[in-house]
């Protein structure tokens, strides 16, 4: 191990454990670790969006390739600093007025045919016979499932008679959905710890080994 | 089962019931802490084993890679921030592991700009060492494009025209690999290892507008949306979580740390558990006492 990999290896076993000092008590090395965290962060994000966008993708290709068009997206981007200005700032609105009808029309073919249609066409076919009594069954539950949630978040009639009593099915498949959700998190977050412990265990506790073999 | 792991496990077992009791008896939620810490710590200074068991899901997306003809262009992507390697980056090295153990040439991208494109390059030329790999030739790494959208949608024209270079600034018309790799019609499976929402775009524009296989690996967090495009067939296969790198780590032969961390996982559960077991049956006859008191 040569002595950057072993002062990489102590400076991320320091943060992690000054991290997990959070859960005895706050303390001055949670914060300090917080702090850069949070400050390293937003400063590789400023170096990141300069080069590869504002360098990359607008002012090499204007100066070298002469692609001087790249000029418009530059100055919707200036617009939005306009909104620091009391006076000019709706001027940032033609901005986001571009951003906001570019992403609705390029999500709204690619949301229905990759997601509604296909969700739907899935949902329905659950019914369809051949997939034996078992097959039938899960099916039905999948359409009950499906039905009674989308009901549940109709709010245009009160919920009573059919309607409250099928929304109320409707809670029980959000429930079962949440439990599944908060389990698959639970383990999401014991898998992130094995993780750092594997690393504190496996690589710093071996480089401190290492140091007195 | 060897005879000396019996006083381990009854260690455990001890161990986190005495931790519990105290838990409740001084209400600090401490020692709950310490009690994970003890089951996550334990199994890794001391090998246990428990079993896993392979998901239909992850066969499905194993089957799917393994059904590819040899010298298939796959690509992986890297789509996760450092925060998470612990579940992803184990998927992303048996994938490779399974990709080049089938000669497949493998072109790698990421669209994660934080630690993404260096994880791809490190993971990517370890395991192709192993497998005695050239890059450019058997593998290349596209690295990382701002804008995830329009680089889903532009590769499918052109490759070259969204990654005028690779990660390491090599043009692509240098990258003897890249000869006949163009745009998606040249690639013949996707296997994503994603820990955000990206998913989502490969699937809706990727998969729906292009009809390329996608399977997927994600965080244990995101799996459960990802069953519906299971369903559906709109993906091919699904790792989730730890789990999910744990099998596909037994599925190609390769147990490595996903395996070892699952033991610490299960144990972990088994004391939820049994936490909430103990925290209900505290607090109803806690209840039930209160309402003798009050009678």
């Amino acid at each position: 191990m040569n002595l950057v990999d072993f002062l990489q290896i102590w400076i991320i076993a320091f943060f992690t454990l000054s991290l997990f000092s959070f859960l005895y008590r706050d303390n001055p090395f949670y914060k300090l670790a917080e702090h850069i965290f949070a400050g390293l962060s937003a400063g590789y994000y400023v170096g990141l969006i300069w080069h590869s966008i504002i360098l990359q993708q607008m002012i090499n290709p204007m100066f070298d390739n002469g692609k001087w068009y790249l000029v418009f997206p530059g100055l919707l981007g200036v617009l939005m600093f306009s909104r620091f200005f009391k006076k000019y700032h709706w001027i940032s609105r033609i901005s986001l007025a571009f951003v906001m009808g570019n992403t609705a029309g390029i999500f709204l073919l690619s949301e229905l045919h990759g997601k509604v249609l296909p969700q739907m066409q899935s949902t329905m076919n659950s019914l369809v016979p051949g997939r034996g009594v078992g097959g039938y069954i899960l099916g039905l539950i999948v359409v009950v499932g499906v039905l009674s949630t989308l009901l549940y978040f109709y709010f245009s009639r009160e919920h009573k008679g059919l309607l409250g009593g099928t929304a109320k099915v409707g809670i029980w498949f959000i429930m079962v959905s949440f439990g599944a959700h908060f389990g698959y998190t639970v383990m999401a977050r014991i898998s992130l710890l094995i993780g750092r412990v594997q690393f504190l265990i496996n690589d710093w506790c071996g480089s401190i080994i290492g140091l007195f073999s | 089962m060897q005879i000396w792991l019996i006083p381990a496990y009854i260690l455990l077992i001890l161990t986190g019931v005495f931790l519990l009791y105290l838990a409740f008896k001084t209400e600090d939620r401490r020692y709950i802490y310490l009690a994970v810490a003890f089951y996550v710590i334990f199994p890794v200074l001391i090998t246990l084993k428990l079993p896993i068991d392979i998901s239909p899901e992850a066969r499905q997306l194993y089957d799917a890679v393994e059904s590819l003809p040899d010298s298939s262009t796959v690509l992986l992507t890297f789509d996760y921030y450092p925060s998470t390697v612990a579940e992803t980056e184990p998927m992303s090295r048996a994938a490779l592991r399974h990709l080049f153990g089938k000669d497949c040439r493998v072109l790698t991208l990421t669209t994660v700009p934080l630690g993404g494109p260096s994880i791809a390059e490190r993971v990517t030329r370890e395991i192709a060492k192993e497998f005695g790999k050239v890059y450019g030739v058997d593998y290349a790494n596209l690295g990382f494009k701002y804008n995830y959208v329009a680089v889903l949608k532009g590769m499918g024209n052109s490759i070259e025209a969204i990654y005028p270079a690779d990660n390491s600034g090599t043009p692509l018309s240098e990258i003897p690999m890249m000869a006949d790799i163009k745009n998606y019609n040249d690639i013949d499976f996707i296997f994503l290892v994603s820990d955000n929402g990206v998913v989502d775009y490969w699937i809706s524009i990727v998969n729906a507008q292009y009809g390329i296989r996608v399977g997927s690996g994600v965080t244990a967090v995101m799996a459960p949306k990802f069953y519906a495009y299971i369903g559906s067939g709109q993906m091919t296969g699904l790792l989730g979580g730890m789990k999910g790198a744990a099998e596909y780590e037994l599925l190609v032969h390769k147990p490595d740390t996903a395996v070892k961390g699952m033991t610490a996982q299960s144990l972990v559960h088994l004391f939820i558990i049994l936490s909430v077991i103990a925290g209900n049956i505290v607090f109803l006859s806690g209840k039930r006492r209160r309402k003798r008191g009050a009678a």
